[in-house]
Formats: C-alpha cells, structure tokens, sequence
C-alpha cells in the first residue's frame, strides 16, 4: 500500500483522506472503513464536521424541485409502519434473542396496564394463583398494542387491544414462543374487544413470549406464522 | 407567532419527529423536500431513481431524527447530508470495486485537533473564496465531487486527465482548501 507521501505528510494526508471521505470519493470498501475510523476517534470527527459545514456552503447550489405529490403518502406508509412491513417472518421467529430484548423494556408498561386490566379482580380461591402479565408492545412502528394477563387459577389468557385498528381482510393472530421452541398460535384475536382463551396451565410461564402477527382471514392456515410482527412482549409475574 | 428563524424552526421540527410527532414530519417534509429533492436529482440524474431515493432519504430522517445535534451543523446542511450521502450510497454500491492501492490507507491517530466547526453562516462564501484561489479545472473539479457526487473516474474522464493525476489534484486541491479556509 502506497502512503500519504504523495499528497504531503502524514497530517496533511489525514485532513485530506477525511475530505475524500466527505465529499464520497473513496471507494465503497474504503468509506465504511474510513467512516468507522471517523467514529472513533473525536479529531477526525472534528475534522469530519469542518468539512461538512464548509462545503455546506455549496448547497445552495441545489436547486429547488417540487416532489410529485402522490410519493408523500408512499413515505408516510413507510415511516410509519401504518402499512405494515413487508420482511420475511421467519427472520424475526428465528430471532428470540431481539424478542427478548424487546420484551424486556415493555415490562414498565405492563405494569401500568395490568392496573387497567385488573379492573375486575378476583377475590376467589385462586386469588393466591400465579398471575403474569405480558405487555405486547408495537413493532416496527405498526401502532397495535396488547396487553395479556395469564391467570394460573382459570387457566385463561384475558388478552385486551389497547391501540389499533383492524385491518381489512387480514385477522391478528396471537402466539406464544418459550425458549427455542416453535411459536405456538393461540388463536385470532379482535382488535376492539377483550378475549378470553383457555390454554394448557403449563405453557405459560414467566419469559414466555407472546406475539402478534398479521395474517390473512381466519389465521395463518398451516400453524406456522406468515406474517409480520406486529406487537410483541414477555409474561412477567404480577 | 413567535420570532423565531427559519433555521431554527427546521431545527424545531427535527426534534419534534425525534419525539414521534407526525405533524411535524409533515411540515417538515413540505419545507424541506423540495430542496432534497434537487439534491437527490442531481446527483443520481434519473427522476425515477430520485423519486425513490427521495422516500427513503424522509424514512431515513424520521427514523434518525434524534441524532440531530443541533450547533455542529445548520438543520437544513444536516438534511441536504442524509439526502447526499444516500444517493452518494446508491452511486458507490453500483461503482465496480475499485483499486484501493492509491489511497492512503494508515491514519495516525495523533496529530494537533482541528478547530471546531463554526456555525454555517460565519463560513458564508469563504469556501467560495477559497475555491477561487485554486485552478479554475481543479476547483471545478472539487465542486464536481461535492454537488454531482462524481468519481474519481468520472471526474478524470470529464477533465481528460489520467486517474492518478485526477488524484493528486484532488488532494492537493483539499489540502490548500484546508489551509485557506483555516487561514
């Protein structure tokens, strides 16, 4: 490899390599190397933002055109999810550990929510049964919460939609997952009402992780989810 | 309504899409699009592939809003840069893998610290002032880079000069950039 001798000692060359970079003349491979030197080290990132400001100054050579109208609603939908993404589903099953880290930062809001959801406690002699609460918190920006409580003593999930709306010709499908097990479905579920669902007592357990997916009418027909992700969260105790 | 300058009401809105507010996003979208647009315009030179960029540019910007840091650069330098180094992205994945041999590939990591970047408006036609001090070829050609988001490839077939000679203009050319503008 050739040094900087070329372009006048090796300070120089640095501010000079760090103005390439800037102005995208280095190749692909050399940018994002270069790029991550840059974030590392805080003189190159001064030396990164002195260029950027100073050829700023060119900008106003861009000139002004209007963007056809039709494409903000296209971006719209896009940022916002409200079209829910389209991505291979069994990247995201594949991915328990992501799940987990998403489940994680959803349990203050589970709390909060089982107040809610609790609006009608019972005083009966399972009241000292395990309860777990799961907050399914929106993924990917598609806007649809749950909330599920799971009561040992009736062997329910009580799942209630916080925030959503349905989608036409499509059905939510809930799910659950525990460890590296395949997701289970435990049905579709309504976007507007609260739904009781009995299940096996020994399948929800603190850590279980329950999701929604979007799948077409009546739920994904062959037991495996085809859609995407829409809310996700874990049961943690209550 | 409040005295507020254009740049900071930009600024404004970038914090507020940070914070999730769609109003803003829009408000922002509609003030500043037109500008990208002719940013994504004229380095891709294909409508088509401009008005795709374009989207992703306003996804990229409502996704990462949050790492505005308002004072290093002026809220529209730091859009028209998410829309440059988009279409500046799309042209390189394109570009075959060229030879890294000629450029300088060690960095030393010691060296005095550049001064900080002032704000946009202090450097106001300085960089002007000082690509005027260059080669008229040579400052066309570092104008080239920047505003099309040319090659060197492209820049020493414009200029019809050989590769390597395009490159040493280029860094000599950035180097008495650097010492003109820090003069």
């Amino acid at each position: 490899m050739s040094t900087s001798d070329d372009i006048g000692g090796d300070f120089e060359g640095r501010n000079a390599l760090v103005a390439e970079y800037v102005l995208g003349l280095l190749s692909a491979s050399e940018h994002e190397r270069v790029g991550r030197l840059i974030e590392d080290d805080q003189a190159l990132r001064a030396e990164r933002d002195f260029w950027v400001s100073r050829f700023a100054e060119l900008n106003a050579e861009y000139e002004e055109t209007t963007v056809p109208a039709h494409l903000y609603a296209a971006i719209e939908a896009r940022a916002f999810g409200e079209v829910v993404r389209r991505r291979p589903a069994v990247s995201f099953w594949e991915n328990l550990t992501l799940w987990r880290g998403i489940a994680a930062g959803a349990l203050a809001v589970a709390v909060a929510a089982v107040g809610f959801n609790l609006m009608q406690p019972r005083f009966d002699a399972d009241q000292m049964a395990v309860q777990l609460v799961a907050a399914l918190q929106s993924h990917e920006g598609s806007g649809i919460e749950f909330v599920a409580l799971y009561d040992e003593g009736s062997g329910q999930v009580r799942i209630t939609s916080l925030k959503g709306t349905a989608i036409p010709d499509k059905d939510f499908e809930l799910w659950y997952i525990n460890g590296d097990q395949p997701a289970v479905s435990m049905g579709v579920i309504p976007v507007n009402e609260r739904r009781e669902i009995a299940i096996d007592p020994t399948v929800i357990n603190p850590g279980t992780v329950l999701a929604v997916t979007l799948e077409q009418t009546g739920g994904s027909p062959t037991g495996v989810a085809q859609g995407p992700i829409v809310a996700v969260g874990s049961a943690t105790p209550i | 309504m409040s005295m507020t300058t254009p740049s900071q009401e930009v600024a404004d809105l970038i914090a507020r899409c940070a914070l999730r507010d769609r109003v803003a996003f829009r408000m922002l979208y509609e003030r500043t699009s037109a500008k990208l647009f002719g940013v994504t315009l004229r380095i891709l030179k294909d409508r088509s592939e401009a008005e795709e960029a374009i989207q992703e540019v306003y996804v990229k910007i409502w996704q990462r809003a949050d790492r505005y840091v308002a004072g290093n650069t002026s809220p529209i330098s730091w859009l028209v840069a998410v829309a440059r180094n988009h279409s500046l992205d799309i042209l390189r994945a394109r570009r075959p893998a060229a030879d890294d041999i000629d450029v300088a590939l060690d960095i030393p990591d010691s060296g005095p610290s550049p001064e900080r970047a002032t704000a946009d408006n202090e450097e106001k036609r300085q960089i002007e002032h000082c690509l005027d001090t260059l080669e008229p070829d040579r400052a066309d050609a570092v104008r080239g880079a920047y505003l099309d988001g040319y090659s060197y490839e492209e820049l020493a077939t414009r200029f019809a000069v050989p590769l390597n000679t395009m490159r040493t203009w280029l860094r000599r050319s950035l180097i008495k950039l650097k010492d003109c503008l820090t003069a």
